[in-house]
């Protein structure tokens, strides 16, 4: 049973990580949108940027 | 996902926007876009989609779930939100540069997001962005010395997702504040619980008792430490809310939940302390863990609301106009406008304050405040209300009250207490709820009192496992949850319920009338036959004449005549409200409206041109049903109801659209209070009337039927008379929305069935000594468990309407007839 004294505190060291890694999660607003970051890996994201033009011709008028 | 995926093709097929899905109209744009010529209904989305396909985002199109929000052809005026005090009061300074968190409309899935990330990611001076679809939202961090605000905004706006105001910073905070701590309850408490049952389990596996005390005793003190937090972080709000069912002298739920906790808690304390034979710390946590995870699904079901309440104050203008000694004009937060300023409103927008009129007189649309739909004369020095619409003719007025001391919100308070008040069927939940705590407590007092005659050692045992197995909640779940769920498969299929007893009604309607135009008709009429009447003028040239009048009034009946090339302008043009237009073209003055105003005839539901006196010409105008009208009736009329439908119109467009569609119960002429009537009478005769509208000139129908519907046209203030509003246009929705009603109702009604039953058996059982507290714990989890699961099933099945759906744009549901 002496090794309980060893595995407890283990059990307890890894619940407070556990603990610290969700705060940190939630703190970093990982759950604030669960669908959106679904979508990215479905697309590449490494394409040049746009030329930085507004519209072109029939573009809307700008206010 | 696979929603998005599944998305019929026939949404965006021919006849439809490709970037929107809104029909076509006759002058529609086409785009060549990928070697694909795509048609679209109008500048602002083929500027859009043009944009989306140069900067590589045409994923976009393969990942929505939903068409997007129509952009339209002008863009807002976005420079005020450069302005250094809207800076000052919504946006906060961080490092690198400034963040704002604003509202917008038209986000309607995750796709929207998606773009929106992408899009402003490559706007320069953007440091970073997330857009929400769930709430709404998008965070944008800029650097104010790269780029103003107004340019990102713009590059929105142009995309078709206008921004808005999101409420003060601090607030915003708060909000994310809240959901936050919520997670972080349940996620300790999830995470304590496993802990604590781990170290429980330890000492019921010890069965024949050789574990020596010390162990037994250090285990004990352990997880009365593991529970602490996951008891009084995670359980707060069950004790906020007891201490608060105290103050106010009542006993609820939460006071059951809060004492079942706590009574296990330190009575397991005791036993820890003097080591007697048995601990319930187990039976503590999981209590504390199952509830709160509860609570969380009626938390969801309150951001839908809460989501919606966003929606209406995106109806309240954000900005005013207010007019300068020197007569120049500054657009100013409406925080910014005082009593005694003079403000400007445009035709067509609504008045930012209470003011008293100055200049000429001008029309104001009153729906919200009177339930009045035609718009209402007011003469210089009359008191415009804010949050009325002006029509016509734009109007100066001097401010009177501004924010919260207006008309408008105090029918706002009224709209969020209507939505803070529980339905009547969670309310009923709550009263059962209550009466069985206060017998309950009693029983509990007296099996203590019977188990310490006769078993003084298993008094205090019996008595927790009693509390705990019978914790009604079960029966506080049902329905909180069976809500929450299907006001999230109603949104999924495109209906938001605006009041809380909206799907319990819907369930339960028996008839259902339907006003026509914009609701069964498409609201753009064609022009079916043109009659000159008078000698000397061709058909070409009364065709002209009427374009020009109706050109510019925006009116859906000037759809009709658009096609008609008129070089003739038309001065002084002046709508005449609920009768016409008139104005002067080629030097003569003409009329164009109903018969009595055009032509001093009897009124035959046909156009009439003419100069107040003399017929020049008739146009019978026709509407189209939409196309998915006649698919929807059957499905409603499959499910049991009857359909009728009321008009303002006259009897022979009436009959040839009830005809078209099969309806047998039809009324031409209709004014609101005759509506109004007809819907009394079928209550009367004990019928449940659901209303179909499209929310501006029903307002007093759609406010006197049992529940109603309005058809989702843009940020309408007249939408909050109705109980359920759509988010698109597509009708097949409506059978979908009486189909998740009717199952909604059965399932509230088989979890109250099952949880009367749960306590029925178990109560005995408790009493009788039979049930341990964690198997009394795992008991009521289980059993409230099945409820939710119950209950989930709605969300799952939810239907999709088969049809494309147009995006709700913010058009003026204006009608006149």
């Amino acid at each position: 049973m002496r090794i309980l004294l060893l595995l407890i505190p283990i059990s307890l060291v890894l619940l407070g990580v556990a603990i610290a890694a969700f705060v940190w999660a939630v703190k970093r607003g990982q759950f604030d949108d669960l669908d959106t970051p679904a979508l990215d890996i479905l697309e590449d994201d490494d394409r040049p940027a746009p030329p930085r033009t507004q519209p072109r011709e029939g573009g809307p008028p700008p206010p | 996902m696979a929603a998005a995926l599944a998305m019929p093709a026939t949404a965006f097929a021919a006849g439809h926007c490709h970037h929107c899905g809104e029909a076509l109209p006759a002058n529609a744009r086409v785009v060549e876009l990928d070697g694909q010529a795509r048609s679209f209904c109008c500048q602002g989305c083929a500027a859009a989609a043009e944009w989306i396909a140069q900067a590589d985002l045409d994923g976009y199109y393969r990942l929505r779930s939903a068409a997007a929000g129509k952009v339209g052809e002008e863009l807002p005026d976005l420079a005020v939100w450069d302005r250094a005090d809207v800076q000052a009061e919504h946006s906060r300074a961080i490092e690198g540069g400034r963040e704002i968190t604003l509202l917008t409309d038209g986000m309607r899935c995750a796709a929207c997001a998606w773009l929106i990330d992408r899009a402003l990611a490559r706007e320069p001076g953007v440091v970073d962005c997330s857009a929400n679809a769930v709430t709404g939202r998008i965070r944008i961090t800029w650097d104010p010395s790269r780029t103003a605000l107004s340019v990102p905004l713009r590059r929105l706006a142009m995309l078709g997702y206008r921004p808005y105001l999101a409420g003060s910073e601090a607030l915003e905070r708060e909000r994310t504040r809240e959901r936050r701590r919520w997670l972080l309850r349940l996620g300790i408490a999830g995470l304590g619980m496993f802990q604590a049952m781990m170290m429980a389990e330890a000492l019921y596996l010890d069965f024949d008792s050789t574990m020596p005390e010390a162990t037994r005793d250090f285990f004990r003190w352990l997880t009365f430490l593991l529970c602490a937090p996951v008891v009084f972080y995670s359980g707060w709000p069950f004790l906020a809310g007891a201490a608060r069912e105290l103050r106010e002298r009542r006993l609820g739920m939460d006071f059951l939940i809060a004492s079942s906790t706590l009574l296990a808690y330190f009575a397991s304390l005791v036993e820890t302390i003097r080591g007697g034979p048995h601990v319930w710390y187990d039976a503590a946590v999981m209590f504390v863990f199952l509830l709160l995870a509860a609570r969380m699904l009626e938390q969801r079901a309150r951001s839908v609301a809460s989501a919606q309440v966003d929606a209406l104050a995106r109806a309240r203008p954000a900005f005013a106009t207010r007019e300068l000694g020197d007569g120049r004009r500054e657009t100013v937060p409406l925080s910014l406008l005082a009593p005694g300023d003079v403000a400007c409103v445009a035709a067509g927008e609504a008045v930012p304050a209470d003011g008293v009129l100055l200049g000429d007189e001008a029309w104001f649309e009153e729906a919200l405040l009177t339930g009045e739909s035609a718009p209402v004369r007011h003469v210089p020095g009359d008191t415009v209300y804010a949050g009325t619409v002006c029509r016509e003719r734009p109007a100066r007025l001097r401010v009177t009250c501004t924010g919260t001391a207006t008309r408008l919100s105090q029918l706002a308070r009224l709209v969020e207490q209507a939505q803070a008040h529980r339905p009547a069927l969670a309310r009923l939940a709550d009263r059962v709820g209550s009466r069985f705590v206060m017998t309950l407590l009693p029983v509990a007092a007296l099996v203590f009192a019977g188990w310490w005659h006769w078993q003084p050692g298993r008094a205090l045992e019996v008595t927790l496992a009693l509390l705990v197995i019978s914790c009604p909640c079960a029966l506080s779940l049902a329905v909180p949850t069976a809500l929450a769920a299907a006001h999230g498969a109603l949104a999924r299929t495109g209906l938001l319920a605006m009041r809380p007893d909206a799907v319990d009604t819907l369930a339960r309607a028996t008839d259902m009338v339907f006003d026509k135009t914009g609701t069964l008709s498409d609201g753009r009429p064609v022009l079916a036959s043109v009659e000159v009447l008078a000698a000397g003028l061709e058909r070409d040239e009364v065709l002209a004449i009427a374009a020009a009048l109706e050109r510019d009034t925006g009116h859906p009946l000037a759809a009709a005549f658009a096609a008609a090339a008129s070089s003739l302008v038309a001065g002084s043009v002046e709508a005449v409200p609920g009768r016409g237009v008139q104005g002067v073209v080629g030097g003569r003055s003409w009329h164009l409206g109903r018969a009595d105003f055009a032509a001093g005839r009897e009124d035959d539901g046909a156009l009439w041109l003419g100069d107040g006196v003399v017929a020049a010409a008739r146009f019978v105008l026709e509407e189209r049903a939409r196309p998915d009208a006649a698919q929807a009736l059957a499905a409603l009329r499959a499910q049991g109801l009857r359909l009728h439908l009321a008009s303002g119109d006259g009897e022979a467009a009436v009959a040839r659209l009830a005809v078209g569609l099969g309806l047998d119960q039809r009324h031409a002429r209709q004014s609101p209070e005759d509506k109004l009537a007809l819907v009394r009478r079928l209550q009367a005769d004990g019928r449940i009337v659901a209303m179909i509208g499209d929310g501006l000139n029903d307002a007093p129908v759609l406010a006197g039927a049992d529940v109603s519907i309005a058809m989702g046209q843009g940020a309408s203030l007249a939408h909050r008379a109705a109980d359920l509003v759509t988010t698109g246009e597509g009708l097949l929705r409506i059978p979908a929305a009486v189909a998740v009603a009717r199952r909604t109702r059965a399932i509230v009604r088989q979890n109250l069935a099952w949880a009367a039953a749960y306590n029925v058996l178990a109560i005995p059982l408790a009493a009788a000594g039979l049930v341990t507290p964690w198997i009394a714990a795992l008991g009521m989890a289980l059993s409230s468990l099945l409820v939710t699961l119950n209950a989930l099933r709605l969300a799952r099945q939810a239907p999709l309407p088969a049809s494309g759906d147009n995006a709700g744009s913010p058009m003026s549901g204006e009608a006149r007839a």
